[in-house]
This record gives structure tokens, sequence and C-alpha cells, in this order.
């Protein structure tokens, strides 16, 4: 099977000046295959939000390389990785990070905008992308008219959008009571069903539960790597 | 791409009015005292070659001194032109071939009376019969200075409405007597209104022949102009040639080497309006000073605003960022943010300049007219200020870290 993300050793160090450098990463190798339903699980400080930043492109690294579905993007410069995160990810944050003052359908367009996908094409298939998470009645809602379930499927919708080949979700459920959790859980779960890559960072092992494949992270390495089904 | 951020601008302005309209008062001020001045000159300008520089078609003067602008010519010119004289006119008069008409005229200040009422200092103007044709007041009842009435020197006056208005209020003035200096005259004529200039009427005038001018009150004193021949052509494609023909015969007649300075002046409608326009480029010069210094204070605060949209949005840019936007995309967003504020603060001012200059129309007699050049220039100038000054703010918000951006509160 084809891998969608392969890292080679990598590592991350930050220089907080005065000679003190962190290493946050230090010879990471993973490998993550097409339709994978994996959870990076690690305490606070482990280093997994580092390698999420990575992961997703926003970030990278001091050393080492990494592929995402076969580009070398360790070696991309800022433009080039804006149009990888753009083509190739989908982001779920813990605080959805939706535009405050944008309605979702606006919200869910912008991957579109970026794009530079037509005015008409981008409302269609923003508004598709919407009815998918079964938000079609609340497209002009702006944030502070939704729940927080509700606001993260407009967040799904649009990691969605642009059909990223990687769904990384950093602590989707961590804004959420337990039932809407479940039924985030249970969006995922579907979408992994759909056909794709979902990377899942969190540190409730319930919620990891809910993944195929487990890898922990230590101090800046893979503690452990299981196929939990 | 470009809706959007007008889109976001646009409604950052309507939430916050009163911040709005803080941040763009330096625009707005920096608009309105541009277009209020460039109203004004340009009134005033056309005011100027309407009404005040004016001497009619095809017409042009020979005088004594040349527009002159500084001292030390001044001082030359007054040694070296002599005074005019009726002489000097029939003079060229029988020599000009490309003049249809030729006058002369010359001015003193009295006192006139007639009855119980007097006007003081009113404009005595010694005339000859000929510029009739040749000045702009135009004859709306009875009849202009006559060659006989020249000729014989006689007591008769051709009078502007402002004195009849106050001296014969409700009778016919024609045929009354007026006394000037205490010398009676018969109202022959009564020109046609002209007007005011800045409030300043132009119809309190007395026309009488210049020799009867000349015989009762003498030529006046050496530092005096003397009278100012005024030439009619027939068309102005020969007003060039003309002016040419008098300057030639004048210095033929003063006796003038190739290469002294004419020893006289010429003036046309035209050398006036080029001193006006002189006068107002010295005042469009600073004003356009001043208005650079507001503009550019209201560039920075513009700049600051943004600085703080900045700051204050670095989720925002953040999240942007997650999804795709890179840096032109980001810059892009804040540049026409930026621009789109100092524009509507340009249109403000605009606004508010065209509203200023139609109550002073309607309002006072100060000329103005708001030249479309001048609201196309400002605007163009405000969106360039918000352009420019939105340029720092922008490069820091498209190279903040995404990481680091995602972070923020």
């Amino acid at each position: 099977m084809a891998l969608l993300i392969k890292t080679e050793n990598l590592w991350k160090t930050y220089d907080m000046g005065e000679a003190v450098a962190v290493q946050a990463l230090r010879g990471v190798n993973l490998e993550i295959p097409r339709n994978e339903y994996a959870a990076i699980m690690g305490p606070s400080g482990s280093g997994k939000s580092t390698l999420m930043n990575l992961i997703g492109c926003l970030d990278t690294p001091t050393d080492g390389r990494y592929w995402l579905n076969e580009q070398l993007v360790s070696e991309m410069d800022d433009d080039q990785l804006a149009f990888i995160r753009n083509k190739e990810i989908g982001f779920v944050f813990q605080t959805f990070n939706l535009l405050p003052r944008a309605t979702a359908l606006h919200n869910v367009e912008l991957p579109l905008i970026y794009n530079g996908t037509p005015a008409a094409e981008r409302r269609e298939r923003a508004a598709e992308a919407l009815a998918a998470v079964d938000m079609a009645d609340r497209v002009n809602h702006r944030p502070n008219e939704l729940s927080g379930g509700e606001r993260q499927r407009v967040a799904i919708a649009r990691a969605l959008v642009n059909r990223p080949s990687l769904l990384l979700a950093d602590e989707p459920t961590g804004n959420l009571d337990s039932q809407t959790s479940a039924e985030i859980m249970n969006f995922l779960e579907r979408l992994h069903n759909q056909g794709n890559t979902i990377l899942l960072v969190t540190h409730e092992h319930d919620i990891a539960a809910h993944a195929h494949r487990i890898i922990k992270i230590r101090d800046g390495q893979i503690e452990s790597d299981e196929r939990t089904r | 791409m470009w809706r959007e951020p007008v889109t976001i601008a646009l409604a950052a302005l309507r939430s916050h009015k009163l911040r709005s309209f803080l941040t763009l008062f330096g625009i707005i001020i920096s608009v309105f005292t541009l277009i209020g001045v460039m109203s004004i000159i340009e009134g005033l300008n056309a005011y100027i070659a309407e009404k005040v520089a004016n001497f009619g078609t095809n017409v042009f003067y020979v005088t004594r001194y040349p527009i002159i602008t500084n001292a030390k010519d001044w001082l030359e010119a007054q040694r070296r032109n002599p005074k005019m004289t009726v002489e000097d006119m029939e003079y060229l008069q029988e020599r000009m071939t490309l003049a249809e008409y030729v006058g002369a005229q010359d001015w003193r200040e009295k006192d006139v009376r007639a009855g119980k009422e007097s006007i003081d200092d009113v404009g005595i103007r010694g005339t000859t019969p000929t510029m009739v044709h040749i000045s702009t007041e135009k004859v709306a009842a009875g009849r202009y200075i006559a060659e006989s009435d020249y000729e014989r020197r006689a007591m008769v006056a051709f009078v502007g409405t402002e004195v009849t208005e106050r001296l014969f209020p409700t009778v016919d003035p024609l045929g009354k007597t007026i006394y000037i200096d205490g010398l009676p005259f018969e109202i022959v004529g009564v020109a046609e209104r002209v007007g005011s200039v800045l409030g300043q009427t132009q119809d309190n005038f007395v026309f009488i022949p210049l020799t009867t001018l000349n015989k009762i009150w003498g030529e006046g004193p050496a530092f005096d102009t003397g009278p100012w021949i005024g030439i009619k052509c027939s068309s102005p494609d020969v007003m060039a040639q003309a002016m040419d023909e008098a300057r030639t015969l004048m210095r033929a007649r003063r006796r003038q080497k190739y290469d002294d300075k004419d020893a006289f002046g010429l003036i046309a409608s035209e050398s006036l309006t080029n001193l006006w326009d002189q006068i107002f480029g010295g005042i469009a010069a600073v004003a356009v000073g001043v208005v650079s210094v507001f503009l550019v204070v209201g560039g920075i605060v513009i700049m600051n605003i943004m600085l703080a949209s900045v700051t204050e949005r670095t989720r925002e840019i953040g999240i942007r960022k997650s999804l795709g936007a890179r840096r032109r995309d980001i810059l892009l967003q804040f540049l026409v943010e930026a621009s789109v504020l100092s524009t509507v603060g340009g249109l403000v001012g605009v606004l508010a300049a065209l509203g200023a200059t139609a109550l002073v129309v309607a309002t006072t007699p100060v000329p103005m007219r708001t030249p479309l050049g001048a609201v196309i220039l400002s605007l163009a100038v405000s969106t360039a200020v918000g352009l420019f000054f939105g340029i720092y703010p922008a490069q820091k918000a498209a190279r903040l870290d995404p990481v680091i951006a995602l972070r923020a509160e």
C-alpha cells in the first residue's frame, strides 16, 4: 500500500536564546499508509504538538526529511507549504478556529478562495460539504449562533471541502461535552469508512481508542506504535 | 479575492463609527482642505477671467507700466517710462493699421452730489468716445460720451446704476444734473448694470469726456500713470500682430534702442490672468504643503490602526494560513483593507468639501467652483496614502509564523 506520510529521522530544535536549545523532536521515523485511522498520544511537552505541526506543514523540521503524498515537503518554502496545506491537509482544531465574523458557508469557502476556485463553484461545493455534516440548514449562521458540536462540524466541512489526502484532527473533542464528543467521533469514523486518512492528536485514551493505530510519543521520540484493530 | 477584504474593511468601519471617524480624521481634513483650496482657486480664476481681467474681446491696453511684481523692476520702470499722454493715443490712432478702435481713459476719484444726496469717492473716468467699443460698459439708456462732447469738453456724464439708484432713486436720471467736485454735469446716458466683484459693486462710476477731465483737474501729478490707451482689434487672429505693431510704434515714439526695455506697458486680459495664476500658484503650493503634512499624519494613524488590527487578528491570520493562504494573500488582504479605509476617508472629505462649497456659494459672494480633477486627485491620493501606510502592517501580517499565529488568543 502506498504511503501517505513518511518521515525520516525528524528533529526539531527550538533555539530559546542564551545558548539554550529545546529538542522537541529527536529523530522521529513514522510511516502512515493511505486510509489509516491513527492517533498520536502523549503528555504535554512530549513533542506531539510539534510533530503535528510538522505533519500539518505548518512548520519545517530542523533536520530529517518528510514526504507527504510522495512530495518532499521538508525542503519547501513558505508559499509551497501554503499550497500543500491547502491541497493535501484538512485541519480540525480543538478550538474550532472558525472566523467569528463570517458565516458557516463563508468559513467553509475559505480553502477554495485560496486555491482560486470560481465563486459559483465555491458556494456550491461549500454548501455540499456542509450538507455532508448535516449542517445544510445552518449555512448562514455565524459561529456564535452555533453550538460547540455544530461549530466542530462546520470545521470538519471546511477541512474536507478541498478533498484533502489527510485529515489532521488536533484534540477535536477537547472543548466538547461527552455526548457531542461521541457524535464528532462517529463523524470521523464515518469519514474513515469513506476512505479518508485520519490522524488524531489527543491525550485522552477513550478518544484515541476510536483510532485503529495508536502512536505514543514521549520526550520527542516514538515510545510505542501499535495497531489496535 | 478582492471582495472579501473590502467587505471586512467596510464592516469594521460600520461597527466602530466613532473610532473610524477618528482614524480617518487626518485623511478627511486633508481632502477637505485640498478640495476647498482648489475650489476657491478655480472659482476665483473663473471669476477673474470673467469679471476682473475681462477687458473685452480682442482688446489690449498700452500703459505707462507693464505688470510688475518686484520692487527693483518697479524703480527702474519709474525712471524709464514717461507718463502716458493723450498725444500718445493720437499717435497710435493715426499710425496703427491693425487697430479697429483706439481710445483712452484716465481716472480721478471725486465726490458726486445731486440735491441733498451725495456719494464720496466715486470713480470718475475721463474717456474718449471710441471707448464705447473698447471697454465693457454698455449703454442701457441715453447715449455714451459723443465725439462732439469730447471736442467741446462738454460737461456731460454717462453714469453707472449705483450712482443713479442712490442719487435718483425715484425719477428718470436722464437730463438731470449731478455735481462732481461741485461742478454741474448733465447725465446723458446710464450704463447697464455690471454687478459686483467679491461683494464690491462695479457700478459706482461716472464717465465724462477725457478732455473735460483734463481741463478741470489737469493731467495729474508726475507719478501718475496718465491715461490708459485701449486698442481693439478686428479679430483674435491679429491680436499678437497688433500688439507687436503697437510696441514697435511706441518704441519708435520713445526713440528706444534695439536692446532697451520697453518704456511702456502692454497689458491684455491674458497678462492679468497670468498674474493671478502666479499668485494662486503660490497659494496652491502652500496648500499642497499643508495638505501633505495632514496626509502623512492621517497615514500614520491608519498605519497605527492597521497594526492594532493585525495584532487583534493574529489568530485569524493563523487560521487563514493553515487553510492555504500564502504571504501575498494576507498582504493583499491588509493592503486592500487599509486602502478601503483611507478611500472612505477621502470620500467623506470630498462630500464634506462639496457640502461646504455649496454652502459658501449660497451664503457669501466668494466664488467657489470644484474642479472634477480635484475630486479625482483627492480620491487617488487618499487611496495611495492607505496603500503606502498599509504596507508595513500588511507585511507584518504576511510574515507571521502560522504556528505562533494559531496559538494567539
